[in-house]
């Protein structure tokens, strides 16, 4: 039997209504748990898992299936709606997403992120399918120095969120950076920044400082304003639903979305978020309406939400042809398939096709029904908007701790909420845009390991970074990038740039 | 009256009696990690049994499991109900981190499983026997880079182990931390280094299927199935079993410990603990009371003497 | 940009002038901590002290950037802020943390939305805080209850569904 044949017999059996009603359930739960702000996919299956251990075989798989894809799509209604991304995969969405819904365009960033997820996770699911072994031999080649210049890129991309002040975006990314010293050094187990204090060995958790900066601080940021003038944002001006322009603005990037985010998420260390980044970069650089970048542009909801669910299938390659879990998600997903039996390794797809093709038919079938529940709620979500504000926000800051408790109870976690609330509300005051913050805090300990990996393998060698030709190639392309911009500001004087670096966050 | 309703309703909760093994299992780390599974595998299994009406497992990540543990020992003094998972990496991030709170803070009560490490070499390595991998790390330490997990962890003081055995500089040994067993088998898949250690569970599919070829294993004696020598068998005296354990609250009543041990007892001895840690790999390593007791002191001596050969612990 | 404004933009910017202090005590701590590290740098060369210290110079320049931008006025106009707001959204998630390991979810997360929602001008707590408590109670139950998330109990938890701890 070919592949083929194996997907069509996977499809038919899960088209079977009592599946499909597992589905619909699956796709329902995940996505209720993954709008929590601060409660990542991960946790969302590690809690849902035994949920699906009732079920037969076939039952639990596809419902499995649901949790998962609706955990990652879960975080972008909130980001859009409420600025408060669920986590580290959806803060490029809030860039957009929010200031649409904010014109009353929240129908439209709902509709092309759930789209674009579909859209995404189609595509990379049969890339997944079919390309699998050939993805993983790829994403072998990359190691430490090719990350580290994989990284450097995406620290370009940070650049593209600055806002109009080089200065404040800086600031912000290297405010980041300092965040980001805090907690055992990985490579050598030693304890920076952290004063004694046991519960900063760990460090700063990315979504602790998102829900923070981007939840706690707006809800402060909104409420210092005072009950002065009209309310600015409008639940739903002109059509809920997208309309031609906005249908013709999306599908390229929905497609260059998912082909950055399903490589990199294939790799070993990519990470959902670096997909984002990219994906935000490269379609502020190709739009044909750069002007709307910072105000709303539909291209930067359509791109990153693509990259996102395509990064999630793209998961999948590593974990069912290596067994390799790349991430905490894949990690759970490996117990989740244990219990089906299914030994994920570089046999899998030879001693185990029927449950490989069930499993990939119960994503495609996951996909679909994320898509069938999520349009019709678009109408009922943007609604959440006319909620009058203090109703609005107090129901905000609920379910922000809500997930910030519900990962880890601790006082210690609340207090930083705090704390990193009220230096986003000061950074809001004074024009500092709150993205890069979260970006160098996500970046630069990867950037970090990876650099120090690749120096300690060759031994202290810095000319390593330049003999990969991968890693030359992209540490090029993000010189490049960098020096472009600043030749032609220093020229122009940035008249027409700073018009296009948009302002504040 | 609003002060009577207050009064009654924390009177309500006081006065419902604590029900007799409804268990709380801490899991000192994020989900996904062994310790979260093995907590999350108790739960369905005492639940099953019908050794526990109610499982809950929160989970307290941070720092190695100290965390965890300090917030563990300083909230349950006296709680037969609270239990906390743990192993061989919390012993030495308690040393390596300084932590307040040490294994003598809770009541051990039982090893449920362990795993051995194993050294791997990539297929396409010229590097055939243990022996031959030994040589080079004698000739060159820094030419020798080995993948494995966290720094200060079990992988790291195997290798330190291992050097130490074989006449070589502990601190010279060139390590390469990864933060998860994924990411350091991917360098090792793509030759980024020159070997890889860690738990054999998370390179036997690998070994199968013949990407990886398998040096040694750090048993004390072979381990059935497995076609490779122990490092003992080459003459490194290295013996290292990455265990995990259970414990309960501190401060419990001998009748309370030995209820506890007595529901350990009966969910390891239960055919679904055997079942579930068939299908997940897991060596069914059980040793309960004072053997046990002796092990983790003998553990926590040899650490704090390899920690500091390595140079992580001062 | 009319004259006014201006004038106004003229004169050194005080907060500015504390966000760039403020950058460089950071900064400062950052390279305080790095110098106690012992230098393990071992083959690499590039130690756990090495980034902190990049980062540690550049937030140091950052700040006298800052102060070279709030000489000039170069801060953009914030938008005048009410106090009293913040004040109590700041007392909102306090009281939630001191509360919530004692009074539980509900009651901690019921103190949070009360008085947020007073910060956006809904003053009558007598209102608010039932709504909040029930509200979070709804939530905790979902949560913990369907879900098994663990949300800490309390009273009001314990009355209606038992169990120590």
């Amino acid at each position: 039997m070919s592949a083929f044949d194996f997907l069509l017999q996977g499809l038919a059996t899960a088209s079977d209504p009592m599946l499909l009603f597992y589905a619909l359930i699956g796709v329902t739960l995940g996505t209720a748990v993954g709008v929590l702000p601060g409660i990542g996919p991960a946790l969302t299956v590690a809690l849902l898992l035994p949920v699906t251990y009732r079920l037969d075989p076939a039952g639990s798989l596809i419902m499995f299936a649901g949790i998962y894809y609706g955990g990652m799509y879960g975080g972008s209604t909130t980001s859009i709606l409420l600025n408060t991304p669920g986590e580290s995969a959806s803060i490029i969405t809030a860039l957009e997403g929010n200031k649409m819904a904010r014109k009353g365009r929240g129908g439209p960033a709902l509709a092309t992120a759930a789209i674009g997820s579909f859209v995404a996770g189609l595509i990379a699911t049969l890339l997944l399918a079919f390309l699998a072994p050939h993805v993983v031999k790829l994403a072998l080649v990359f190691g430490p120095r090719e990350y580290f210049a994989l990284m450097v890129l995406a620290f370009v991309t940070v650049s593209s969120a600055f806002g109009d002040s080089t200065l404040r975006g800086l600031t912000s990314l290297f405010l980041g950076f300092g965040l980001a010293c805090v907690g055992i050094d990985q490579l050598t187990g030693q304890a920076r920044m952290s004063f004694g204090v046991p519960d900063l060995l760990d460090g700063i958790e990315v979504t602790t400082l998102a829900v923070a900066m981007f939840a706690v601080g707006e809800a402060l940021a909104i409420a210092a304003l005072g009950n002065t003038g009209e309310d600015k944002v409008h639940a739903v001006k002109g059509s809920v639903w997208m309309n031609r322009s906005d249908w013709s603005r999306s599908w390229k990037p929905w497609l260059r979305g998912t082909f950055i985010g399903f490589p990199i998420g294939a790799m070993p260390a990519g990470g959902a978020e670096i997909g984002t980044f990219l994906s935000y970069a490269t379609e502020k650089k190709l739009t044909k309406h750069p002007e709307e970048f910072g105000h709303g542009a539909i291209e930067g909801v359509a791109g990153p939400e693509a990259a996102n669910n395509a990064s999630a299938a793209g998961t999948l390659v590593p974990l069912l042809t290596l067994g390799l879990p790349t991430t905490a998600t894949a990690a759970i997903m490996l117990a989740g398939f244990q219990q089906f039996g299914l030994q994920p390794g570089p046999l899998l797809f030879a001693t185990n096709p029927e449950l490989v093709w069930g499993l990939i038919a119960s994503l495609l079938i996951a996909n679909a029904m994320l898509l069938v529940l999520n349009l019709p709620m678009i109408g009922l979500w943007v609604k959440l908007l006319t909620i009058p504000k203090p109703w609005l926000y107090a129901g905000i800051l609920l379910f922000a701790t809500l997930g910030t408790i519900g990962a880890n109870p601790s006082t210690f976690e609340l207090g930083m909420l705090l704390v990193f609330g009220l230096v986003g509300y000061g950074m809001r005051v004074f024009g500092y845009p709150i993205a890069p913050i979260v970006v160098g805090l996500i970046l630069s300990p990867m950037a970090e390991q990876q650099l120090r990996r690749a120096l300690s393998i060759s031994q202290g060698d810095w000319t390593v970074l330049l003999t990969s030709p991968i890693a030359a190639v992209m540490l090029g392309i993000a010189a490049l990038a960098l020096i472009v911009p600043l030749v032609m500001r220093m020229r122009g004087r940035g008249a027409v740039l700073s018009q296009l670096a948009g302002d504040e966050d | 009256m609003k002060k009577l309703m207050l009064a009654t309703i924390l009177a309500g909760a006081v006065a419902l009696p604590a029900m007799a093994a409804d268990y709380t299992i801490i899991a000192p780390a994020n989900p996904g990690g062994g310790w979260d599974q093995t907590a999350r595998t108790m739960q369905a299994v005492l639940q099953d049994e019908g050794i526990s009406s109610s499982v809950q497992v929160q989970n307290v990540p941070g720092a190695g499991g100290t965390i965890g543990l300090a917030q563990f020992a300083s909230q349950n003094e006296g709680n037969a109900n609270a239990l906390i998972v743990g192993g061989y990496v919390m012993v030495g991030a308690i040393l390596t981190n300084n932590a307040p709170v040490g294994l003598d803070a809770v009541t051990p009560i039982a090893r449920l499983t362990g795993e051995y490490e194993a050294i791997v070499v990539p297929a396409a390595s010229p590097i055939q026997t243990i022996e031959e991998l030994v040589e080079a790390l004698k000739a060159d330490p820094g030419a020798v880079s080995w993948a494995g997990g966290s720094a200060g962890g079990t992988d790291h003081i195997a290798v330190g182990l291992l050097a130490k055995a074989a006449g070589v500089d502990p601190t010279k040994i060139n390590y390469i931390a990864y933060s998860g067993g994924g990411e350091a088998l991917a360098a090792i898949l793509g030759s980024q280094v020159t070997a890889g250690i860690s738990s054999l569970g998370e390179f036997v599919a690998q070994i199968d299927s013949g990407t990886l070829r398998l040096l040694a294993v750090s048993s004390e004696e072979r381990i059935e199935g497995v076609d490779a020598p122990t490092l003992k068998e080459v003459g490194l005296d290295v013996v290292l079993q990455n265990w995990r354990m259970v414990a309960a609250a501190p401060g419990l009543s001998d009748e309370q410990k030995a209820a506890v041990s007595a529901d350990i007892e009966a969910m390891v001895k239960s055919a679904s603990w055997q079942e579930q840690l068939a299908t997940k790999g897991w060596a069914d390593t059980y040793l309960a009371g004072a053997e046990f007791d002796a092990q983790l002191a003998a553990d926590i001596t040899a650490t704090e003497t390899v920690l500091k050969d390595i140079g992580l612990v001062k | 940009m009319s004259l006014k404004q201006y004038e106004i933009q003229r004169r050194p910017d005080w907060a500015a002038l504390i966000i760039a202090a403020g950058l460089a005590v950071f900064g400062a701590v950052i390279l305080w901590d790095s110098a106690r590290l012992a230098d393990l740098g071992g083959y690499s060369g590039v130690g756990p002290g090495t980034v902190p210290r990049v980062v540690g110079i550049g937030l140091i320049l950052l700040a006298v950037w800052t102060v070279a931008a709030a000489l000039r006025g170069d801060f953009p106009e914030r938008p005048r802020q009410q106090p009293a707001p913040v004040l109590w959204i700041i007392a909102g998630l306090a009281g939630q943390l001191i509360l919530l390991k004692i009074a539980g979810f509900s009651i901690a997360t019921g103190v949070l939305f009360a008085l947020t929602a007073r910060a956006f001008g809904k003053r009558n707590l007598t209102l608010t805080l039932p709504v909040g408590i029930a509200i979070s109670f709804v939530v905790w139950i979902v949560f913990s209850q369907l879900l098994m998330l663990n949300l800490p109990a309390g009273p009001l938890e314990h009355l209606f569904f038992g169990g120590a701890r």
